[in-house]
């Protein structure tokens, strides 16, 4: 790439069942954003990039970044768009906000992601319609494969082909729920034990309630520069070192190489270590925020995305190496399972928490030593897509 | 003052379109693969092979994704299959299938295909991965003009 690109702010609402309607989101989000940058404002931004995946559906609403636009004041001169990837489309936004800043396109952007999830009780199943029509909804929607089955059968088909237990799979969600419980603004805020997980409501088994993220509304925000320009607005900018994606030609249950690999997140992870100069990831990354949709993704993905051998990722919990304190700080946001997965939000708001790691703005229970390179993560559907990007700390 | 005010009636619940139905339509006018669904009636599950360059796929298709054929013929899949993994869905469940929880879904082998279906017939804890299952054929009953089917297994 020809040029530098760097977070330099960005801001979010509270996440949770929200007494809030989707464009309220947006705004929270947005003055959230700006509040958090001085010296840029909305007559800045050249370029908007909107992470959302079902509006038509929850929040009966298309068109939605031209939505953001109006309401947050922006007029981008140079490239608008909405991605949609299922759960990565707030990854998607930003990588696109960083291609486009990277080819000289534009110097300032814009990314958001919002979700609106929660309709009222009996309008429940409306919402679990947009949530099970992500596979094939022909073929496998059809049969109930929505994402908590699908991700019980990976979690099923590890257990079976390497040994990872049912305690393993509860560490990770008890690490990262107890990281939430100091994030104001995270679904869930309470400290889990191991045993709260395995006692939990046996939603999918193997997996229970707890090793499940939420059904959240959400929505984070922020604000991307080339190097020139965030030179004049910032002392402290978290640069975007690396990107990759990688995806199989695969959506529906027979067309996945596996159910217990994802090959794809190895791919793409390469590409953004290969960018980002990382030979040894373990060593060389302080702080993680990666895919924990359901707490067997956070152990396949210590294994694919090129950490351990394949068959040790329950043991790098086991061990604690994915501790605050360990060998790579996994989630100390506390994750989907903690914060919830207001689905194109994440990856915005897991961008943020490696910004707000670098420059020593979390809660001191939750705050990871000195980190100087972070990467986010995320898969999106039956785990055919992969999205990782590396970013380091440093100075304009 | 309210009550000069105009009314404007909504129905209490509005009749949900069919595109909001998990089925798909399955005749010849309403989808290329007819002929899997008019197979699927007579009891027998297929899927597509290219005539060219022999690919077998599942879901069936109208163009081969791997040389971009487009003459694909129906073959038969075997009616036994290996169950190759298994779980529940017991809340969450979408528009249409709130009354069908809890069930058992899966993912089974069926020659060279793997597929996701329904398991009937067994509780969760009675299965194992591998177990043997076999083919039924159910019919579907909703907002179509014409008879429908699906596939499911139950164990051998």
């Amino acid at each position: 790439m020809t040029r530098s690109v760097g977070i330099v702010g960005g801001g979010h609402t509270r996440w949770g069942d929200r007494e809030a309607t989707y464009k309220d989101l947006i705004q929270e989000a947005g003055k959230a954003t700006f509040d958090d940058v001085s010296g840029v404002g909305p007559g800045d931004i050249e370029g908007l990039f909107v992470g959302s995946v079902q509006p038509e559906r929850f929040a009966f609403q298309t068109h939605v970044a031209p939505m953001v636009a109006e309401l947050l004041g922006v007029a981008p001169d140079s490239m608008i768009a909405r991605t949609e990837l299922a759960c990565a489309s707030g990854q998607a936004a930003l990588r696109y906000a960083w291609l486009a800043i990277a080819a000289g396109q534009l110097d300032t952007a814009l990314v958001l992601g919002v979700e609106k999830m929660n309709l009222p009780d009996e309008h429940a199943a409306e919402a679990q319609s947009g949530m099970t029509n992500v596979m094939d909804r022909e073929f496998d929607g059809v049969n109930g494969l929505n994402a908590p089955p699908y991700f019980a059968m990976v979690a099923q088909r590890h257990m079976h082909e390497y040994g990872t237990t049912r305690e393993q799979l509860a560490q990770v969600s008890a690490k990262n729920k107890s990281h939430a419980a100091h994030n104001e603004f995270a679904q869930f805020q309470e400290e889990v034990s191991v045993d709260d997980v395995i006692d939990s409501f046996p939603l999918s088994p193997p997996l229970c309630l707890y090793d499940c993220s939420g059904i959240t509304d959400g929505a984070a925000g922020l604000i991307l520069m080339s190097e020139e320009k965030a030179r004049e607005v910032t002392d402290e900018a978290a640069w975007i070192t690396g990107s990759g994606q990688a995806c199989f030609a695969s959506n529906s249950v027979n067309n996945l190489p596996s159910m217990s690999a994802w090959p794809q997140a190895t791919t793409a992870a390469e590409q953004a270590y290969d960018q980002a100069g990382i030979d040894d990831p373990v060593a060389e990354l302080d702080v993680a925020e990666v895919h924990d949709c359901f707490s067997i993704s956070e152990i396949v993905e210590y294994e694919d995305l090129g950490w351990v051998e394949k068959g040790e990722g329950g043991q790098f919990v086991e061990d604690g190496r994915s501790a605050l304190d360990g060998d790579i700080a996994v989630n100390p946001r506390g994750g989907l399972l903690g914060c919830g997965h207001p689905l194109g939000a994440t990856g915005v708001s897991q961008a943020l928490e490696i910004y707000n790691q670098f420059r020593g703005d979390v809660p001191a229970e939750r705050r990871v030593p000195d980190p100087e390179t972070g990467l986010i993560h995320n898969l999106s559907g039956s785990a055919s897509v992969h999205s990782v990007m590396t970013m380091a700390r440093g100075r304009p | 003052m309210s009550d000069d005010r105009d009314a404007v009636e909504l129905p209490d619940t509005i009749e949900l379109p069919r595109l909001l139905d998990f089925y798909e339509l399955q005749t010849a006018e309403h989808t290329g693969i007819h002929e899997f669904y008019e197979r699927l009636h007579e009891g027998r599950l297929s899927t597509t092979r290219c005539s060219d360059c022999g690919d077998v796929q599942f879901p069936p298709r109208i163009v081969c994704p791997e040389c971009h054929c487009d003459d694909l013929e129906y073959v038969d899949l075997p009616r036994e299959g290996e169950l190759f993994a298994f779980s529940m869905l017991r809340a969450g469940a979408p528009l249409g299938m709130e009354d069908e929880v809890p069930f058992v879904t899966g993912i089974v082998e069926v020659g060279d295909v793997r597929l996701s279906a329904r398991i009937d017939g067994a509780e969760y804890d009675d299965l194992a991965i591998g177990d043997p299952v076999e083919l039924k054929v159910v019919e579907i009953d909703g907002p179509a003009d014409h008879e429908r089917v699906f596939y499911r297994f139950e164990p051998r």
